[in-house]
């Protein structure tokens, strides 16, 4: 499947959203899949707009590239902005009261906990970020 | 749906943020602006309108942080009518704890300070 390619700036985030929506409603994902999968990716693009491209002071692309199998979903973003491991991100402490809480790492742990399966690849310079969704198999026929 | 913010100052130093579509990185500046109306205006509760808001990011969550912590643990913020993906997000990080979520905007509850 082609790559779906957008500059790397806020105002695609929403256009991305829409691409992997449409896509999870095709293959079968439930409401709340396609909503958890439009999530994660959404953070990671915008780490990768804000962090990999905005904050290094470069400008690039995000290559969106959707696969699916009989029973996968797959989202690969890429982009060449500054190499980031969302992995490597420490969970935010989600007991501690608003009050005290330090800003930031809620979106990846959000992208992370929202789908079946997460990998992350440094490919030359090239970041890859791998968002695995089960699919549910059909109800069989008659029930 | 397009993004779409208000605010309005109610009695008695409540500020209403009524909040639709889609809340992401980009929108949240929005938002951000909002908070520091109410903030200037030295709210004493913040009530924020969800049931229209379809999706919220991280970079929404943020705004909710920041405004409880500018606005001081004496503010009091109430999230109303959330829709179900909107709550678990609030939900996943732990946020619920620190704000007030009514289904329904009842104005004896939210006006009553």
């Amino acid at each position: 499947m082609e790559p779906f390619v957008v500059p790397a700036r806020l105002e695609s985030l929403q256009e991305i959203r829409k691409h992997v929506q449409t896509a999870a409603a095709e293959a079968g994902l439930d409401k709340k899949d396609v909503y958890r999968l439009a999530l994660a990716v959404d953070e990671v693009a915008t780490n990768i707009v804000t962090h990999g491209y905005a904050e290094a002071g470069r400008e690039g692309t995000v290559g969106v590239t959707i696969g699916t199998d009989q029973d996968h979903l797959t989202v690969a973003l890429e982009d060449s902005g500054v190499a980031f491991d969302p992995t490597g991100i420490p969970k935010p402490d989600i007991e501690q009261p608003i009050d005290e809480r330090k800003v930031g790492g809620m979106g990846i742990y959000l992208a992370i906990r929202g789908v079946d399966g997460f990998k992350y690849q440094r490919v030359g310079s090239t970041n890859r970020n791998i968002f695995i969704m089960n699919r549910k198999p059909p109800s069989p026929e008659g029930s | 749906m397009a993004f779409e913010i208000s605010f309005e100052m109610l009695d008695k130093g409540i500020a209403k943020i009524t909040l639709a579509g889609e809340l992401d990185a980009s929108t949240a500046p929005q938002f951000q602006k909002e908070v520091e109306k109410a903030a200037q205006q030295k709210a004493r509760r913040l009530v924020l309108v969800v049931g229209a808001l379809e999706y919220i990011a991280s970079a929404g969550l943020r705004v909710l942080v920041f405004a409880k912590q500018k606005m001081g643990s004496a503010v009091d913020v109430y999230v109303v009518g959330a829709q179900e993906q909107v709550m678990e997000t609030i939900r996943k990080t732990g946020l619920h704890n620190s704000v007030t979520t009514l289904k329904a905007y009842d104005a004896a509850v939210i006006e009553a300070l």
